[in-house]
């Protein structure tokens, strides 16, 4: 069995957090911490991307080439093309094999590939980019490459591509990582609590409601993924059990409720400005033998009949 | 008569010197026929453009924005020559919304549009607009839409006094009688496609336009926003629509829209840092673009994220420099989303300023607590309403999670919120 058939025979829900981060395309942003590190699951979507066939670019700035390489069996490891800028960062030896232009221009060059084959592009890590390069030519630079194939009606199709980003977000402000999660597809913040890491995965479909959900896990030996329940947490209780709930509505001296008779008496009874037919059909139509309306005054002693009058003395 | 004898004889005696007297209108005795000799007489007859109307307080031209709901809290409309800023909500899902009904409304009306972006290929814009509800079968529409939102809960019908069955009622928005202002998009269709090739329209794409090499001068637009205003300013001047060339044909509206302006993919980095080296770049490039507007039958609406933006002293010069703000607070991943309040909303608008055109007041509406809704084929703009105050004796701690949110919203909506149980008498 070879290792790609065995990785696909993997139990499904493995499987099925690696895939759904991957499916997507774009750009993925790992976000780790001091406590809860992110290279580990780097290195898993890694193979687990060159186990499915893809081609995989590394872009690595922060770690040498061999401790990247740890772990992978060979046939991986001969996968992985591997793009090193952490022994010769500003190509002060000036060797051939040095990418011209240093990681962006690295980045740039693989915006202008023509490639139907899916890719995965790792970024090891986007901090250290984000240290070095304005922030906006890095994101216009990541936003190029993860929407080449976003264009419909492209006479050559390129293939899906995914951008794998490894971001340590406590060296930065909440404006680059604000801009960097905003132009994300796919944003995993790992944290955790006793021992137990967990990953809270927020996936941005364009036009749709986002998506998030939280996933507890832990990576073995051979950067596979094993899902886990998450700890059992013991809900807080929202009432103070101190103070019982007291019914209110227990001892009053009236009645709050009504029963089903006087309900539809209630419903039956006619308002006296409710404008119903009945009475637009009166007012429209007076009967013949009900005449006009009376109006029965019975004069006070100080009513005046006439307001204009007042000594009532002029002779009419 | 003297004087176009002596214009003649100074003229010389060609057959042209006759040509030019005729041409040139020479004296103002001379009665202005119906039948200008091909100028546009542009005199005491008013200027009619599909798609536009006066507004009823100051006469101001107005456009739709392509919401009829909106239009009526903007006091009408939005005016020609004014910029109309949307403030995104965090995962920008409905902006993009508002965005695509102002270029439908310009392709329904036969507006010339003029489409911005640093992210999206204006093409691929202009195919998911929404496609146009036409008359007869918007009042089946709508009518489809009320009887789908009527709940089970909802028996019990208040009746009202007849006197009050005539007001206006504030929720419902239906269509209005003349569809020439203002019209209705199924949100959940694609405009079609005829209609998007017979209209006029001019696309920027940022990553297209420029190279990346480009080296920014300090103190300067940053190179983006120079391409964009350049491209703008083209456009009013070949196709006329400042008065320079004279228009051949009817005059008409350019409507412009901008996405997604002051993030970084338009090269500007108020997003990404709190004091960066350019951060009058955006306020330059918004004081720019209002005299390219205002000089010209154009109007505009950008969609800006503000919720990134690090410094608020840019915000608040972004505000003044533009006419007309609406901000847009979405639900989705707040704790609001389960408070029992809203559960019928989708988040929140905000009408952050209106403009006072040749005016000393501005039109505002008296409604200032209004929620939106994305029904499947509408988007609806309606008064957030309050439950009635009912008793002090309801459990305190739901009670306290509708104060809580009951205090942000006005005064019109009543002061204090009602509690869970239902009391008949």
């Amino acid at each position: 069995m070879t290792p790609s058939e065995g990785a696909r025979a993997g139990t499904g829900r493995e499987l099925e957090m690696l895939d759904s981060l991957l499916a997507l395309g774009g750009l993925v942003l790992l976000r780790d911490s001091v406590e809860w590190e992110g290279r580990s699951l780097l290195k898993a979507l890694v193979k687990k991307s060159a186990l499915c066939g893809e081609q995989v670019h590394i872009l690595g700035c922060e770690v040498s080439e061999e401790e990247f390489r740890e772990g992978f069996d060979s046939d991986i490891n001969n996968r992985l093309v591997y793009h090193d800028f952490f022994r010769d960062p500003l190509n002060w030896s000036k060797t051939e094999e040095a990418f011209p232009g240093g990681p962006l221009g690295a980045l740039r060059a693989m915006c202008k590939r023509t490639d139907p084959a899916p890719v995965t592009i790792a970024l090891d890590s986007l901090s250290w980019l984000l240290l070095r390069l304005p922030c906006t030519t890095l994101c216009q630079a990541l936003h190029a490459v993860s929407h080449q194939d976003s264009c419909p009606g492209d006479s050559s199709p390129v293939g899906k591509v995914s951008v794998l980003g490894l971001l340590h977000e406590e060296l930065h402000g909440p404006g680059p990582v604000g801009v960097l999660s905003s132009l994300a597809q796919t944003e995993v913040t790992l944290g955790g609590t006793m021992g137990h890491a967990s990953a809270h995965i927020l996936c941005r479909r364009p036009r749709q409601r986002p998506t998030d959900q939280t996933q507890w896990f832990s990576i073995l030996p051979d950067f596979s993924l094993d899902l886990q329940q998450g700890p059992s947490v013991e809900s807080q209780p929202y009432s103070d059990p101190h103070i019982p709930l007291v019914d209110p509505t227990t001892h009053l001296t009236f009645n709050l409720h009504l029963s089903k008779k006087e309900r539809e008496a209630r419903d039956s009874l006619t308002l006296p400005f409710q404008f119903s037919s009945e009475k637009q059909q009166a007012l429209l139509r007076p009967r013949p033998d009900q005449a006009t309306s009376h109006i029965f005054y019975e004069p006070d002693a100080y009513d005046d009949l006439d307001q204009e009058d007042p000594d009532d003395d002029l002779d009419i | 008569m003297a004087a176009v004898a002596t214009c003649d004889s100074v003229a010389g005696s060609t057959g042209s010197a006759v040509a030019t007297a005729s041409k040139r209108n020479v004296t103002s005795f001379q009665k202005r026929g119906p039948r200008a000799s091909g100028t546009n007489d542009s005199g005491p007859r008013l200027v009619s453009i599909a798609g536009t109307r006066p507004s009823v307080r100051n006469g101001q031209l107005l456009v739709s924005t392509g919401l009829p709901a909106l239009d009526q809290l903007l006091g009408g409309g939005l005016a020609v020559g004014t910029v109309l800023l949307i403030e995104e909500d965090k995962y920008n899902i409905y902006s993009p919304l508002l965005f695509k009904y102002f270029l439908a409304e310009g392709i329904v009306n036969g507006h010339t549009l003029l489409v911005a972006s640093a992210k999206e290929d204006p093409a691929n814009i202009l195919q998911e607009l929404p496609a146009p509800l036409l008359d007869d079968k918007c009042k089946k529409e709508f009518d489809e839409d009320v009887y789908n939102h009527k709940t089970p809960e909802s028996n019990i019908k208040m009746k009202i006094a007849w006197r009050y069955q005539l007001l206006p009622k504030m929720e419902q928005i239906g269509p209005v009688s003349s569809s020439r202002f203002g019209h209705y998009y199924d949100a959940s269709k694609r405009m079609p496609q005829e209609l998007i090739e017979a209209s006029n329209w001019h696309g920027f794409f940022l990553p297209e336009k420029i190279s990346s090499t480009l080296k920014v001068e300090p103190c300067s637009l940053t190179p983006g926003y120079t391409k964009l205003l350049q491209f703008i300013q083209n456009i009013i001047y070949e196709e006329g629509f400042d008065g320079s060339n004279p228009q051949k044909k009817q005059r008409n509206i350019l409507r412009i829209g901008i996405q997604n302006l002051g993030s970084p993919l338009w090269g500007d980095d108020i997003c990404c840092a709190e004091n960066g080296g350019n951060s009058h770049s955006l306020t330059k490039f918004l004081y720019v673009l209002r005299g390219l507007l205002r000089t010209s039958l154009s109007a505009c609406i950008i969609t800006m994220p503000t919720h990134l933006i690090q410094n608020k002293a840019i915000i608040a010069r972004v505000t003044n420099l533009s006419d007309i703000v609406v901000g847009l607070e979405s639900f989705i991943g707040s704790e609001r989303e389960t408070n029992p309040l809203y559960k019928d909303y989708h988040g929140l608008i905000h009408i952050r300023q209106i403009p006072r055109l040749n005016n000393l007041i501005c039109d505002e509406s008296d409604v200032k607590d209004l929620a939106f809704k994305l029904k499947r084929k509408l988007f609806t703009i309606e008064r957030l309403h309050l439950p009635p105050d009912l008793s002090d004796t309801v459990s305190r701690s739901s009670k306290m999670d509708l104060a809580e949110s009951a205090k942000r919203l006005g005064p019109g909506c009543g002061m204090m919120a009602g509690g869970k149980k239902h009391l008949d008498f």
